[in-house]
């Protein structure tokens, strides 16, 4: 029983899956069971994971209990340091934890996590704080350029301020770092459709379908882009001369059209196997409106 | 030959208190300094937030020329973001004092390494490390000389060359005795190289006993030497250096969604497939 407990929570730790509410659980049978014993130094990794996933679930009352052996055990460690900070948001009293993590950083100013929560802090204190929260996170990458998850976080900064060319650029940045991945790209080509940008877009959209395999394009991120290429062939082919912030020259009118015609031809395709998704009203609708927009 | 081996008698006395006691007191030694070595380490210290900004400014540049070939960045946002750390090169924003000054005379040779107290720090640190590893074995090789000098130790059960007469029998310099006997000199410095994997058995893999490791590097400058190199790197001559590179990369830019309507057309058969071969 034990045992499963261990394996299950050690994988979850080593792949970084956030399943709070059953971390929990298992982590209370170790606990009960005096697992944690037996587990030797690997004890402070799974009290860590167990705080942070009482955390999540607001099982204070466990978290506390695991800090304070955490503490204990590593007194001033920064990243029990952290875990502490949580514990302070968690409490929802976001300007203490702020302070908290400003005297932390006054100690070590280049701990990136403590500075990250902070930066979070900020942005969640709503608008009149977000400049400040921006402000951070551009000092922050500053100096940590390689975090990609803070590049979209600032990406979607932007983009809820509607500086979507500013959001475009912290984006670009993200395709550089994590080329291989074409959820960032759809993200890119999203953001440059919300921008105005319409033959970037078209592009992009054409990327996330070329990255996907040859054969069988099940991913999500594909039927999307399909749609992408959908909506910008047809904006293109009515209105050729769309302005392009980037400067982006877009395919010749034939090929539009080809790839218009190509678009629906995919998106119909995959609606109507069910398989793809359960029967419903909106299947029809969407077949509709393909059938409505073929030329 | 064998009659000679026959007529030299080894006192199980000589065991019992030079060959053990050689062997063991060189374990214990080791295990000692192992821990001793332990709590001389200091914590490595902390690099500042500008630091780190000036270590890794170069990481950007080369990741952004990693991608130039078939990067997946629009032209316009590729030249922006070589533009800006062009120039942030060219100005050195990224130095960690700071752009250099107007007119400031440019330090040519790096900076004296015992001027500069973290660096000190990082020497002395080594110091004191290599002492411990000297200290001991001097003091051990001392003992030895000392009480044992000219003490047969043991007898390998084994025949060996004659080659083998002066790693084997130093400190004892006899013409005709079998090279099957050690001296106790020479029993120390099998001990010294050889002890590595009983402490690795007791200490763990990465233990700090093992003697034959400061033989390597037994000048206490020279590991300090390199680290020492490695800190007073100019970061604005590889500032320099890498505005070439990127300067180049942009040349080799290509946009990897240049054709990509083209590719995906392709694919799905709606343009002939041909036209991909004569490109």
């Amino acid at each position: 029983m034990v045992a499963t407990a261990l394996e299950r929570l050690a994988t979850w730790r080593s792949r970084g899956t956030r399943a709070s509410e059953q971390t929990v659980k298992h982590g209370l049978t170790v606990l009960e069971d005096g697992g944690l014993k037996k587990l030797g130094d690997e004890a402070w990794n799974f009290l860590e994971q167990l705080t942070l996933a009482s955390l999540d679930i607001g099982r204070l009352d466990i978290a506390d209990e695991c800090l304070e052996q955490l503490t204990e055990g590593f007194p001033g460690s920064p990243r029990v340091e952290c875990l502490k900070g949580l514990r302070i948001e968690a409490d929802n009293k976001p300007i203490e934890a702020i302070r908290f993590y400003e005297a932390a950083l006054q100690e070590d100013d280049t701990n990136a996590a403590l500075w990250k929560r902070k930066i979070a802090v900020l942005r969640s204190l709503g608008s009149q704080n977000v400049s400040q929260a921006v402000e951070e996170l551009t000092i922050y990458l500053d100096t940590f350029y390689t975090d990609v998850e803070a590049w979209i976080e600032l990406a979607d900064v932007y983009a809820e301020l509607n500086l979507y060319s500013l959001s475009l650029q912290a984006l670009s940045h993200v395709l550089i770092l994590a080329s291989q991945n074409p959820f960032y790209v759809l993200r890119f080509a999203e953001t440059a459709y919300t921008a105005g940008d319409i033959p970037l877009a078209h592009k992009m959209f054409l990327r996330v379908i070329d990255m996907d395999e040859p054969e069988g394009s099940k991913s999500n991120a594909t039927k999307r882009a399909w749609w992408g290429v959908k909506l910008t062939a047809g904006r293109l082919l009515s209105s050729p001369n769309t302005p392009s912030e980037s400067k982006t020259q877009p395919p010749s009118s034939d090929h539009l059209r080809l790839l218009d015609e190509l678009a629906t031809e995919r998106l119909a395709e995959s609606y109507r196997s069910t398989s793809v998704t359960p029967q419903g009203q909106g299947r029809d609708v969407i077949l509709a409106w393909l059938g409505g927009r073929k030329r | 030959m064998s009659s000679a081996g026959a007529s030299l008698y080894l006192d199980p006395q000589i065991r019992d208190w030079v060959l053990f006691p050689i062997t063991l007191v060189m374990i214990l030694v080791g295990i000692l300094r192992h821990y001793v070595t332990i709590l001389l380490n200091s914590t490595p210290k902390k690099a500042t937030r500008a630091a780190i900004r000036e270590q890794r400014a170069l990481l950007r540049a080369q990741i952004l020329r990693a991608s130039a070939a078939k990067s997946p960045l629009p032209p316009s946002y590729y030249k922006a973001i070589s533009s800006s750390l062009w120039n942030a090169f060219t100005n050195g924003t990224y130095l960690k004092d700071g752009p250099p000054k107007e007119g400031a005379e440019p330090v040519s040779t790096p900076a004296n390494p015992f001027s500069n107290p973290d660096q000190m720090d990082g020497m002395m640190d080594g110091m004191k490390k290599q002492m411990v590893m000297m200290v001991p074995q001097m003091v051990i090789m001392g003992w030895i000389n000392f009480f044992f000098q000219g003490f047969v130790a043991i007898k390998l059960p084994f025949p060996l060359t004659l080659g083998f007469k002066s790693m084997l029998q130093r400190g004892v310099e006899t013409q005709d005795m079998d090279v099957r006997w050690v001296s106790s000199l020479s029993w120390y410095f099998l001990n010294f190289f050889g002890l590595n994997g009983v402490y690795r058995l007791i200490l763990g893999n990465d233990n700090a006993a093992d003697s034959s490791k400061d033989v390597a590097n037994s000048s206490p400058f020279a590991a300090t030497g390199q680290q020492g190199a490695m800190q007073a790197q100019d970061y604005n001559k590889l500032y320099k250096a890498e505005k070439d590179n990127l300067e180049l990369s942009e040349g080799l830019y290509t946009w990897a969604a240049q054709d990509v309507e083209l590719r995906v057309l392709r694919r799905y058969g709606k343009i002939p497939a041909e036209a991909a071969n004569k490109r």
